[in-house]
């Protein structure tokens, strides 16, 4: 018997689909035999997972809001990057880009929110973190169309720098460090709550964050922009074929600085939405988005609405787990993170299924020599 | 009892998912001979050596070698049973000496490096009457010692039957003389050879028998000297074709695109073009001969303003356009399209569809920020009717394409836009004969309405045919402009390799200047 593995012509969606779901199903299986392993029963715990604990809870509605909290800047991240990925340029800094719009939007909470009305500071904070990410993006790119570097390296070293620049600014005890608590003898960040935050609106109970809104507009901003539009063309040919790009007259250069640009300014917008939501700096403040934000873009092969429903499953994922982990006390939160790796792989894995089949030929082929 | 073969093939059959690339083959070698394995591209050739050389493996069928059965499974089975392949695309490591290549695949080279690896393969180079440098960097060397380097490393490893895998297409005529004297020579120490070409000429001169294949299906073996080329490319493609290339006569027009004294740097900054004079005219195609590498490509990228030139002039109808921008040099409608050797490298994005291919060169000529698909869509519908492109539908990703299809759909676009001068470099690369007369009637159609054609090849027997004349570089310098009905193979080859310069033939004129040049008036201009 032997195997062969063949190239598939065409994948019908369906087959697609069915397949995506069931590695999906399948890792839920694999991450059942674990929690059966620990004792727990695998069936009430996916149950409290997906519900997000909200069944037979009195204040379901916070639990809902709390997840939208973690899904906005996993969206606008993924969105983000899935921009520069499109021109294949990796930009693996979204948790350096995503830091630094923080900071910016933090820094102008602080400075401008007793002065100014709020919606404005709201504006200015969305703004400047747009414009710190983005230059940060555009620095690595302009030196990656100046001299040729590497993308790679830099966007990733650029992730320790603004790091660190974060942990200096929460811990360094001075004057000038209006980022944190005056009240504390001990460094830590100050909160800005009372100053400023993004409104909710309110049905019923339930409050939706304005933010939701936003990112859903910028979704499909962001889908006819990259369908529709000369520039979202431009991408798709840069990323497909430089050569091909500069022939056709583009203004390569331009493109990639433009394209990276949008690329970070969306997650530093992210950034702006969460601390203008949290109302306080910390130096988990990316809850690694930038990270998941890669495996959500890829997941969801760059494609717009897959980004929203990647984005929700793993959301489900990772607030599900902390809400499961209230009950079930032998099972620690970073399960998710366990689940999360073994989706990954198995839908890496029906990815190639989707594009290969897997033969096996009967014919026995007698060995010689 | 049957006569018994270097290596028989019986009943082979190899599919690619829904691909057939080989069914039911059958071919035998004798022992010492020299057998041409002649087909159209996707005829299946190089699938069926792979598994010979043990790349692939066959989904059935059984091959023998010296008559037993054998399994072959991997390079090293192959090697074992003296079986060595030399590729089209070299595999060689660049930054690695030529001992250095061999020895790494060397079964007795053990886990370090002797020093006298240098002198046992010089040693063995001469034995078999090769001159090699056992110490010279594959980077640094040229195409045809980079084969020999090749051939050299199949034999050491002690093939006695060699396959050569299209082996003639990077070289000029010397060379493949050279080459085939190596191989007469091998064939008399008792080696088989298979050769694989597409080139009917070489099959006649060289091979002892030919085989042919047809889409996947093994046709016949004869032997060469009971057949001709007509009866070749009859059962290579199925049906009778005319093989003369039509040479259309047509009013020459005045000088359309003229370049003066042009030098240009590669990327590495050598010279790649060397103070290059040349100029055509409306209705006329010229033809650039030279061996790969020899700066056809900085110039054509220099006409298409994509590389900066260090000087010279180039007027396009009596006006400047040397420092102009590829989009400008593309309104003036002087259109450049270059095949590179993959194919897909520049001129099409292969993962987009043809309709967004299509618009890759006006996309922006409409207004507002959006991308109009619709006029895309009907071009890539009028292109596809017209060229006879073969494809599901006009959404199709380009990359899914057969070569021949690719081909059309980039020059249907360049003849779309109007241009009136046309640079195409290798446009039937990689086609087979059907679609590159197709791809020649195309540029022909356009000579006719007087657009002057810059035709960049690599066949010479093709260029000899099509153009109207012949430009020869050498070393990025013009060995001479020659007439293409009066020049021969041999006088072509000799200036390819830089050992005859024509230039200076007519004394009366500088080689490359216009009678009736435009220059003067572009002076006046300023």
């Amino acid at each position: 018997m032997r195997i062969h593995v063949v190239k598939r012509e065409d994948c019908p969606l369906w087959k697609k689909i069915l397949l995506y779901v069931g590695a999906v199903a399948l890792a839920l299986v694999l991450g059942g035999l674990v929690l059966l392993a620990m004792g727990v029963n695998p069936l009430e715990y996916y149950s409290k997972m997906f519900t997000m604990g909200m069944i037979g809870n009195k204040i379901a509605y916070k639990a809902v809001e709390n997840y939208l909290k973690i899904l906005v800047p996993l969206i606008l991240t993924a969105l983000g990057l899935s921009l520069a990925f499109k021109m294949r340029f990796w930009n693996i800094g979204g948790e350096g880009q995503f830091i630094v719009g923080a900071i910016a939007a933090t820094a102008v909470a602080f400075l401008t929110g007793e002065a100014l009305p709020q919606p404005l500071v709201l504006v200015l904070m969305c703004v400047a973190a747009m414009a710190a990410a983005g230059l940060l993006g555009v620095f690595v790119a302009a030196l990656k169309v100046r001299f040729g570097t590497n993308e790679t390296l830099l966007t990733l070293m650029l992730n320790y720098i603004a790091l660190y620049v974060l942990t200096f600014l929460g811990e360094t005890k001075g004057d000038w460090n209006f980022f944190l608590n005056p009240q504390s003898a001990r460094p830590t960040f100050g909160s800005f709550a009372s100053l400023v935050s993004f409104p909710k609106i309110m049905l019923g109970k339930f409050g939706l964050n304005i933010c939701v809104l936003l990112t859903i507009v910028i979704g499909v901003l962001v889908y006819v922009y990259l369908k529709r539009t000369k520039q979202g063309y431009e991408i798709a040919v840069v990323g497909d074929s430089m050569g091909t790009a500069r022939y056709a007259g583009m203004k390569v250069n331009t493109i990639v600085l433009r394209t990276v640009f949008f690329s970070a300014c969306l997650i530093g917008l992210a950034a702006a939405f969460k601390v203008g939501t949290a109302g306080i700096l910390s130096t988990s403040i990316t809850d690694d988005v930038g990270w998941t934000g890669i495996i959500v873009a890829w997941l969801a092969q760059l494609n717009t609405v897959g980004i929203f429903l990647v984005s929700a499953l793993i959301g489900v994922l990772q607030f599900g787990s902390t809400a499961a982990a209230a009950t079930f006390s032998a099972v620690d939160s970073s399960f998710a993170d366990m689940l999360q790796g073994v989706i990954l792989f198995l839908v890496l894995a029906a990815d190639f299924f989707t594009r290969f089949r897997v033969v096996i030929t009967k014919k026995e082929v007698e060995r010689h020599g | 009892m049957a006569e018994e073969y270097a290596v028989e093939l019986r009943g082979i059959t190899k599919t690619f998912g829904p691909v057939v690339a080989n069914h039911n083959v059958n071919l035998n070698l004798r022992k010492g001979e020299i057998l041409s394995l002649l087909g159209e591209n996707g005829s299946g050739k190089t699938t069926l050596m792979n598994m010979l050389s043990g790349i692939y493996t066959p989904d059935s069928g059984t091959i023998l070698v010296d008559g037993k059965p054998v399994t072959i499974s991997s390079p090293q089975d192959a090697k074992r049973l003296g079986i060595g392949m030399v590729h089209q695309h070299f595999k060689l490591v660049d930054v690695f000496s030529a001992a250095d290549n061999i020895w790494m695949g060397a079964q007795e080279a053990g886990f370090v490096l002797k020093k006298d690896r240098y002198q046992k393969i010089e040693e063995m180079a001469k034995k078999f009457g090769f001159d090699l440098d056992p110490h010279k960097q594959v980077c640094n060397m040229a195409v045809s010692e980079k084969q020999t380097l090749e051939i050299i490393k199949v034999l050491y490893y002690g093939a006695k039957v060699i396959i050569l895998d299209e082996p003639t297409a990077v070289l000029t005529v010397q060379e493949i003389d050279k080459l085939f004297g190596v191989l007469r020579r091998m064939k008399e120490q008792g080696h088989s050879i298979i050769i694989i070409t597409h080139k009917l000429n070489e099959v006649m001169d060289i091979s002892d028998r030919v085989a042919i294949l047809r889409k996947g299906e093994y046709i016949t073996t004869v032997d060469t000297k009971d057949t001709n080329e007509q009866e070749l490319t009859e059962w290579m493609v199925g049906h009778k074709i005319d093989l003369n290339i039509e040479r259309p006569k047509v009013e020459k027009l005045s000088p359309l695109l003229e370049i003066r004294d042009l030098t240009i740097r590669s990327d590495e900054g050598n010279v790649a073009i060397d103070h290059v004079s040349f100029y055509i005219r409306g209705g006329e195609m010229l033809g650039v001969a030279g061996i790969a590498g020899c700066g056809q490509k900085e110039l054509c990228e220099a006409i298409a303003g994509l590389r900066p030139i260090e000087s010279g002039k180039m007027i396009h109808k009596g006006e400047n356009i040397v420092g102009l921008s590829p989009k400008e040099i593309l309104a003036k409608g002087i259109s450049m399209s270059f095949i590179p050797e993959d194919r897909l490298g520049m001129g099409l994005a292969p993962s987009m569809s043809i309709t967004d291919n299509m618009i890759l060169k006006n996309y922006n000529d409409t207004k507002g920020p959006f991308v109009d698909r619709k006029a895309g869509r009907e071009d890539a519908q009028r292109v596809i009717d017209e060229l006879g492109v073969v494809t599901p539908s006009t959404e199709t990703p380009v990359r899914r394409l057969s070569g021949g299809n690719v081909q059309k759909v980039l020059l249907g676009r360049e003849i779309k836009a109007g241009p009136n001068v046309i640079v195409t470099a290798y446009p039937v690369r990689g086609l087979d004969i059907n679609s590159s007369y197709a791809i020649y009637n195309i540029l022909n159609q356009q000579k006719k309405s007087g657009v002057g054609i810059l035709f960049v090849g690599e066949d010479l027997d093709v260029m000899m045919a099509l153009c109207d004349k012949i430009l020869v570089l050498c070393h990025g310098k013009v060995m001479g402009v020659v007439h293409a009905h009066k020049t021969t193979k041999e006088e072509l080859g000799l200036m390819m390799t830089g050992s005859l310069d024509l230039t200076h033939k007519y004394a009366d004129k500088p080689a490359g200047y216009a009678a009736d040049s435009l220059f003067d008036q572009e002076e006046e201009g300023k």
